[in-house]
């Protein structure tokens, strides 16, 4: 049960820190998050030149050149970048939901690292399945994925609306 | 907490007003506006007053309303869950009214209409719509009971953003499987305990090797599993004399199992009437007291503790409980009543789902030896799986997931619309109590060939790119409301059921004939399920 660790009100475990950077960027702020907002600054000090190009196209097929640091996940990426990217990653990167759902060329896919079973679960649950899909939350960014592409499928919404506009 | 919700689903619910921040929402594709609604426009008269709010998937069918979904009457309804005790057969009365109705189909409880959804791309649909903080259905009489005794809402009772909040806070503490993994050792140790227990209760029997009703035993260990990670100590459930605030503790679940209908009349019955009919209310309550009582000591015990601890100047360490303790991201009602939820919700539905596992495993000897050689191949002989085991070990993953296809310990969920839908080609408006069908398309030969056949292989994966799961089987729900609980409890029945294959071969008892499932409140073996557990060679 080591899962935290505590010296008087410090709280200092690496994981802790993950959670609040991760709460702080997806939820509206809120005064319950106050007291451990000291921990968000700092945690990566990053050169610029450090960073991964990532090319994000939206539902829109518009193409959103970012940069993230390795080790983030490309849902981290999306918070940290402040991405519009309707109903993205809705459960925080837990592994409860599929909506932020990426689709990848193949030759990158290949090189995403390991899927997991939980992963795969909730990818059978996506929208817009294709086989080098993969979720945004659970793709964490090295060097070698310098300029990839991400593409983020149509969401359920978006195709009835095009249907719409088409009939 | 799980058994209530079902029932919540089909019963108790009076429309209700959105007390969210309205800001939380993003409206979406298929919304008609809400004033439409307040004014009684049907969705015809809006499509001819030229302003077409509702954007519906295929355009140029015409978008049915409510009055045109087909349904059972409201008076065969009553017959059926009141004279023919339709409750304990609410997964069978939603098989047979799919097939009568079809994949959306509309039932009234006195004045509650609901409308089913048994159709798994329908399922779908709904759930991907959801906003960012679902409802499930009305928890009118839980919040009341809260009120009355000062007491705050979990993550069951809470809705909107009180909701949100706690969500937030404890899904990034128990929701990546990653973060649960670390609770392994901790649940294999009271996997030992199990273990021991089957010993002693087997020697207990006349042939020494029948365990009586295992769900008894599996209640047992699910309540220890989820303490040891909810309260960081142990509770001594599966000793043979079990401490006093324990066994209170399990006196107040059995009463709120077994009084479970006359606890949910709590609900339905008006305040009014309370004074002539007081038994129900009173026992929610009191059932309600003795669960908060038993949290309170476990939590508070683990408060004072570390507040002596930092008194002393030492590091504190310890688990969920500590870190909710010491953070203080949700205030200490807060954490009281999560513990109390989460607790309550871990305990039957666990116990339940080995229960049923077991069973089938009875019941298909050559499906568990074949389980049994994968373990043994992956793991070595004896040798004790820990959650980074389990990806090796792909039929006990397949175990879980097949036994919850049959026997969706949820039969049916609920949802309250936040928003106009169409859905199946009928115009849903907000706030309507909507019933997800799970058992229904959970045994659809459609999503499932050879539905009714016990087939854990059916979930192996040939690739990563081999899809096998789909919306018809979603034992934990999808989404944002989902299941707080799925990995803690995922996790405690992938390390049980691997020890019990390793340990024993699991027989039918000729005492258990054919085992059915019933709903009370959860689906649960109708009659208790003897098994015979018989060492194996090692």
């Amino acid at each position: 049960m080591a899962l935290v660790t505590v010296m008087g009100r410090l709280l200092a475990p690496v994981r802790l820190r993950e959670y609040c950077r991760r709460t702080v960027a997806a939820v509206a702020p809120g005064s319950w998050l106050t007291g451990l907002r000291g921990f968000t600054s700092g945690t990566r000090p990053l050169r610029s030149d450090n960073k991964v190009t990532i090319n994000f196209i939206n539902r829109d097929g518009e193409k959103v050149t970012v940069k993230g640091s390795p080790g983030d996940s490309l849902l981290d990426v999306v918070i940290n970048e402040d991405l519009d990217f309707d109903g993205f990653g809705a459960c925080e990167g837990t592994l409860a939901c599929s909506t932020c759902h990426l689709i990848f060329d193949e030759d990158v896919y290949k090189n995403l690292g390991p899927v997991t079973d939980e992963e795969l679960d909730m990818l059978d649950l996506a929208y817009g399945l294709s086989d080098t899909s993969r979720l945004g939350c659970q793709v964490c960014l090295t060097k070698s994925l310098e300029g990839m592409v991400a593409r983020v499928p149509e969401s359920v919404a978006d195709i009835r609306q095009s249907k719409d506009e088409s009939g | 907490m799980a058994f209530l919700k079902s029932f919540a689903t089909v019963y108790r619910t009076s429309f209700q007003g959105e007390r969210l921040n309205k800001q939380l929402f993003t409206l979406r594709a298929l919304h008609k506006s809400a004033a439409s609604e307040a004014l009684g426009i049907s969705t015809a008269e809006e499509e001819a007053m030229g302003q077409p709010l509702v954007t519906p998937a295929n355009v140029g069918e015409k978008v049915k309303s409510l009055k045109e979904m087909p349904g059972p009457s409201t008076l065969s309804n009553l017959v059926e869950f009141f004279w023919r005790d339709g409750f304990s057969r609410i997964h069978e009365i939603q098989m047979d009214h799919r097939k009568l109705y079809g994949k959306i189909f509309k039932s009234r409880f006195g004045p509650q209409m609901v409308v089913s959804i048994a159709d798994r791309d329908l399922l779908a649909q709904v759930l991907r719509a959801e906003g960012p903080a679902p409802q499930r259905a009305n928890m009118e009489s839980w919040k009341e009971y809260r009120d009355i005794s000062g007491r705050a809402t979990g993550l069951i009772s809470a809705e909107g953003e009180q909701w949100l909040k706690m969500r937030g806070v404890l899904r990034q503490l128990i929701m990546r499987p990653r973060d649960v993994a670390v609770f392994s050792d901790d649940v294999n140790q009271v996997v030992d305990d199990l273990i021991k227990r089957v010993y002693t209760l087997r020697s207990r029997s006349p042939d020494g090797a029948t365990v009586f009703n295992v769900n008894d035993m599996f209640f047992k260990y699910a309540m220890e599993g989820v303490a040891a990670i909810l309260y960081e100590c142990r509770l001594g459930c599966l000793e043979n004399k079990i401490p006093r605030e324990t066994q209170d503790y399990i006196s107040a679940l059995n009463l709120m199992f077994s009084s479970f209908k006359t606890t949910m009349y709590a609900g339905a019955i008006p305040k009014w009437l309370r004074p002539l009919i007081p038994k129900p209310w009173a026992e929610f309550c009191s059932s309600w007291d003795g669960l908060f009582k038993f949290s309170r000591i476990h939590v508070d015990k683990r408060l004072q503790d570390i507040e002596a601890q930092l008194k002393r100047g030492e590091e504190v360490k310890g688990g969920l409980l500590t870190h909710m303790l010491v953070t203080r991201e949700m205030n200490i009602e807060e954490i009281y009543a999560n513990v109390t939820e989460m607790l309550l919700a871990g305990v039957d539905t666990t116990s339940f789902t080995l229960s049923w596992a077991c069973y089938l495993l009875a019941q298909n000897p050559h499906v568990q030896e074949q389980i049994f050689t994968e373990v043994t191949a992956a793991l070595g002989p004896g040798a004790v799986a820990t959650a980074e085991d389990v990806p090796r070990l792909p039929l006990i993953r397949g175990l879980v997931k097949e036994t919850l296809r049959l026997f969706p310990v949820l039969p049916g969920n609920g949802r309250i619309t936040q928003d106009d839908l169409v859905v199946g080609g009928y115009f849903i408006p907000k706030g309507t109590q909507l019933a997800l069908c799970h058992y229904s398309t959970s045994l659809d030969e459609e999503g499932f060939a050879g539905a009714l056949d016990f087939c854990p292989e059916r979930w192996i994966r040939k690739d990563s790119t081999d899809r096998v799961d789909n919306f018809g089987s979603i034992p934990f729900g999808y989404g944002i409301r989902s299941c707080i609980g799925r990995r803690i409890a995922e996790l405690e029945m992938h390390l049980a059921l691997t020890r019990l294959i390793q340990k024993f071969t699991i027989v039918a008892s000729p005492l258990t004939a054919d085992v059915k499932a019933k709903t009370h409140g959860l689906l649960c073996p109708a009659s208790p399920i003897h098994l015979q557990l018989i060492d194996r060679e090692n």
